[in-house]
């Protein structure tokens, strides 16, 4: 009975102008986005290749320790996404590299080890280009299914029960909840349609491509992506069978479905976000310069006064000298990383606060099995510390081994003068793996499933205590 | 009269509706939280702005000699950014200005930024609220305007009487405008209640003729998205599919083309061979410049070193090239501060004292040839293809009415680039007051140790938006192409109408 009604919803909707408009809608949205994708990713990779031999190059042209130990790894870049069409993520506002290089100079002749630095990324400052949101499978599947899906929905009971074929249906003993999942299903299969064709087009579209090899890892993460998308989609036509229920025409369901949408996706997120945002001030770039030079001033002025004390004393110098380069260095990345720190801690809110919305969920998710975005961003910060400090104990492994050294780390006279053979220095490589993806998407998709739980119940509540 | 009697009849239909109602609150609901978001977020800016204008003043008085003086002016945060941010928000907001080389929008920077991240957040302005949901309404009312009384049958009832169809558009347009006008007209006086009762924010005359700009364009554009509605309504025969087709109209415009238009199939990389030929000639000219210098000091009676001459004396110097292909900035930037000039030194002052006379001038002057050069690159290369994307935009009435808000609050890149021409001529006030005061041939310029430069004599850089004329003649071509639009569909929808079967 279930698959009967089904078919005759699906049988409406096939035939009905707005199937025609949301297949080429969608189909078109994909097709610009596969080949946007197809002309742009290699352009990104060989990007980001340049850049990371550039860095390695520098890296292994150092020879001897002390240097190794001083001048640190240099620039450190994220390794672009393959799947960077399902989601942007606004990647263009997260700095794609970070960089472990010297700066401070606490002395004429003494400098502080490298530390690490977080650049922000300000692409907006020399852009006047017009603002436009990118046509990814986020934004189709975000903004125009979910449209869609309400579309599809608005009038499928109320209009039923304005004609009174409704009522001329249940009273063929057809349990309610049946024509109900009847109708669910209907708009689901009448909607996966389009939206599966225009999916196997794109990804026709981008795996021909000869510049673009999909692995197996990433055809699991675009099934997976696939799934989260109908549930999305499945979420949304509860909500039009809820207000289609609950309203007695049809206008009116869909001038309330219509604000819940605007409201919803295209307006919670921008504004909780901005008051979320504005209950943490992290440290603004001003405050981090003068505190950095504070910092600065203080430790010279302590070493110098320090210096006075050992004149004469080359020993004693040394040890000093190492005590202020391990000093220097560490206050230095201490506090870029609070800045850091706080500045994640205030996007880490405001992204909690506009999960509220299933636009942000369905965002939230498609960036994290996307390998994009926020949650990739911090992702590849913790693999740059990781780094860090796996070539920090490289240096003290290498010093540690030579037996000739003084195990005097920070000054050259203190450090192993062996050679260092240029493979045997640490490499960075950016990973992103499945499983810890799983991890960071699993609140959403709770959350996902808790809103279409919710919604489902409630309609069902809804259809069954409706009066004819 | 025939008139009144049925724009009577249809306000009192549209009125009393449900859809009038929830429209209307969730209308106020959005602007009011939206607007002291808002308003907050422009109390910070202002803040940042007031700081760093006195940190900058404070940096300019403590500087001693004259090639040492910094001249950073900032860009106030405009207050009509709450209702279309445009630009505002985005470009730089501090530049340095300096006689060596004459500034552009590409060498700003940012002050006062707290955390980059937060871009991963789209803002929204009061003009994007009424974009959305003001088109939407205006769809829900016009869609079943005509389709819907024809369904019903009382288009033909109504016909019967001795009243033209032209009549019955216009009274149908009268009293739509009139129910949509309200929440759209008590949400802008909302704001500017807001607007007004907060401590920090002023308003001036001109910020009212501005705004009232604003709600000009915004009714304009109601009326746009109403007589879209309308033409679909005339040519549908039933309300489902007008339904449908008005609302998918909708989603194309306001969701879709403005997204997908500016997409490029070729990626949008600026043409290097046009820069990388313009920076060959600045090149020459810095060459031309070197040669000069060269010269200059080969002919010198005294061999004198590099610019600094030796000189010494608890000496601090800044001497740097600043080279950048992409935005083709190429200057030499020097400034020097000598504490306390060592007397064995003495003797070469005047030496030196003729050389920065004749070297700043020509160095000014090259500064003025590369900007001749590269005004015309920077035009063709970042300008030219932003305006084709605005064009592009336009086909839109979402387009058309986001310039023409963008305008009349002067967020637009036309009026943004209005700062960056101010600095260009606080530049021109900076070298007249050093040509004034014999700046060069100075000893101040180099050293303060007989005296130092009294800054307070520099007229102070002040940046005066453009007047309210400006900002309407800027804003009228797309208001005219509103206007325009509207007639036109006026003139499709009663053609239809006149001929349509009832």
């Amino acid at each position: 009975m279930i698959w009967h009604i089904t078919k005759r919803e699906l049988y409406d909707n096939l035939n009905s102008l707005r199937f025609a408009l949301a297949t080429v809608l969608i189909l078109v949205l994909m097709l610009i986005n596969a080949v946007i994708h197809v002309q742009e990713h290699p352009v990104r990779m060989q990007k980001y290749h340049d850049a990371t031999t550039k860095s390695l190059n520098t890296l292994k042209s150092r020879t001897d320790l002390f240097s190794i130990a001083q001048e640190g790894p240099g620039n450190l870049y994220k390794k672009p996404s393959p799947l960077y069409f399902c989601a942007e993520g606004g990647d263009i506002f997260l700095s794609d590299y970070a960089y472990g290089i010297h700066r401070v100079q606490i002395a004429n002749n003494l400098r502080a080890f490298w530390s690490l630095y977080y650049p922000g990324a300000f692409p907006n400052i020399f852009n006047i280009r017009p603002d436009t949101v990118k046509v990814d499978w986020g934004f189709v599947i975000g903004y125009v299914l979910s449209l869609i899906a309400i579309l599809f929905t608005f009038d499928s009971i109320s209009s039923e029960r304005e004609r009174g074929t409704l009522r001329l249906m249940l009273s063929n003993s057809v349990p309610r909840h049946t024509v109900l999942i009847g109708k669910f299903l209907g708009a689901l299969v009448s909607i996966s349609i389009p939206f599966t064709l225009a999916i196997l087009m794109n990804l026709l579209v981008i795996s021909t491509s000869r510049d673009i090899d999909l692995g197996a890892d990433v055809w699991i993460r675009l099934c997976i992506i696939f799934i989260i998308a109908i549930l999305y989609l499945c979420l949304f036509i509860a909500l039009g069978l809820l207000v289609s229920s609950s309203v007695q025409n049809s206008v009116a369901s869909l001038v309330i479905l219509l604000l819940t949408w605007c409201v919803f996706v295209v307006f919670v997120p921008s504004t909780l976000a901005s008051i979320a945002s504005g209950f943490s001030n992290p440290m603004t770039y001003d405050e981090y310069f003068k505190r950095r030079n504070q910092n600065i001033k203080t430790l010279k002025e302590e070493y110098v006064a320090l210096l006075q004390e050992t004149r004469g004393l080359p020993d004693k110098k040394i040890q000093i000298d190492s005590e202020y380069v391990a000093k220097g260095t560490e206050q230095e990345e201490r506090l870029s990383q609070e800045q850091l720190t706080q500045q994640i801690a205030q996007i880490e809110l405001a992204r909690s606060v506009t999960r509220i919305s299933p636009v942000t969920l369905i965002q939230h998710l498609l960036e994290v099995f996307a390998g994009t975005g926020f949650e990739r961003h911090q992702q590849f910060l913790e693999n740059v510390q990781r780094y860090a400090r796996e070539y920090r104990e490289f240096v003290t492994d290498m010093d540690r081994a030579d037996p000739d050294s003084l195990h005097i780390i920070g000054v050259r006279e203190g450090m192993s003068k062996k050679p260092i053979s240029p493979e045997s220095i640490p490499a960075f490589e950016d990973e992103f793996s499945l499983n810890h993806d799983f991890n960071d998407a699993a609140i959403d998709l709770y959350l996902l499933i808790l809103f279409f739980v919710v919604l489902m119940s409630g309609t069902y509540l809804r259809f069954i205590s409706i009066e004819i | 009269m025939m008139l009144t009697t049925l724009i009577r009849r249809e306000l009192l239909d549209n009125l009393m509706t449900f859809r009038f109602v929830v429209v209307f609150i969730i209308m106020l609901l959005l602007v009011v939280v939206n607007t002291s978001v808002l308003i907050k977020d422009y109390d910070r800016r202002l803040a940042s702005y007031n700081s760093a204008v006195k940190s900058n003043h404070d940096q300019l008085l403590g500087t001693r000699t004259y090639s040492s003086g910094s001249f950073a002016v900032v860009r106030p945060p405009n207050l009509l950014s709450i209702f279309n941010a445009g630009l505002d928000k985005r470009l730089s907001n501090e530049i340095f200005v300096s006689y060596s080389f004459v500034p552009t929008l590409w060498d700003g920077q940012v002050h006062g930024s707290t955390n980059p991240l937060l871009n991963l957040f789209s803002s929204i302005d009061i003009v994007f609220i009424f974009e959305v949901v003001l088109s939407l309404m205006s769809l829900i009312f016009a869609y079943d305007a005509l389709a819907g009384e024809r369904e019903r049958g009382t288009l033909r009832l109504v016909l019967t009487h001795p009243v033209s169809r032209g009549k019955i558009l216009l009274a149908k347009y009268i009293s739509a405008m009139i129910c949509l006008l309200v929440p759209l007209l008590i949400s802008l006086l909302l704001v500017v209640i807001l607007l007004t009762t907060s401590t920090i924010v002023s308003l001036k005359v001109d910020d009212f003729l501005r705004i009232g700009g604003i709600v000009l364009s915004s009714i304009a554009y109601l009326s746009a998205f109403y007589f879209i509605g309308m033409l679909i309504s005339v040519i549908t025969r039933r309300t489902s599919t007008a339904l449908m087709l008005a609302m998918f109209v909708w989603g194309f415009l306001v969701l879709v083309y403005p997204n997908v238009i500016l997409v490029r199939i070729t990626p949008a990389q600026p043409s290097q061979e046009r820069l990388a030929s313009a920076f060959n000639q600045i090149e020459q000219i810095w060459d031309e410049f070197e040669r000069e210098r060269k010269d200059f000091l080969a002919n010198d009676p005294i061999p004198g070193e590099e610019s600094h001459f030796g000189m010494q004396g608890g000496s601090g110097l800044f001497e740097t090239w600043y080279k950048d292909k992409s935005s083709l900035l190429f200057s030499y930037v020097a400034a020097s501060y000598i504490n306390k000039l060592d007397d064995e030194f003495e003797p070469q002052v005047p030496h030196v004292q003729n050389y920065y006379r004749f070297i700043i001038p020509r160095k000014i002057d090259a500064a003025e040839r590369t900007w001749l050069v590269r005004k015309q690159a920077l035009e063709s290369v970042y300008f030219r293809p932003a305006i084709v994307d605005r064009i592009f935009l336009r086909l839109s009435p979402v387009g058309m009415y986001d310039a023409a808000t963008q305008a009349w609050a002067g967020t637009d890149l036309i009026g943004l680039r209005d700062f960056y021409e101010a600095t260009r001529k606080y530049r021109r006030t900076v070298i007249d007051y050093f040509y004034d005061k014999n700046a060069f041939e100075d000893r101040k310029w180099f050293s303060p140790d007989k005296g130092s430069v009294d800054w307070n004599s520099l007229p102070q850089f002040s940046f005066q938006r453009s007047s309210v004329h400006i900002n309407a003649m800027r804003a009228l071509p797309d208001l005219l192409l509103l206007l325009m639009i509207n007639v036109i569909l006026f003139l499709v929808i009663f053609s239809v109408f006149q001929k349509s079967e009832v």
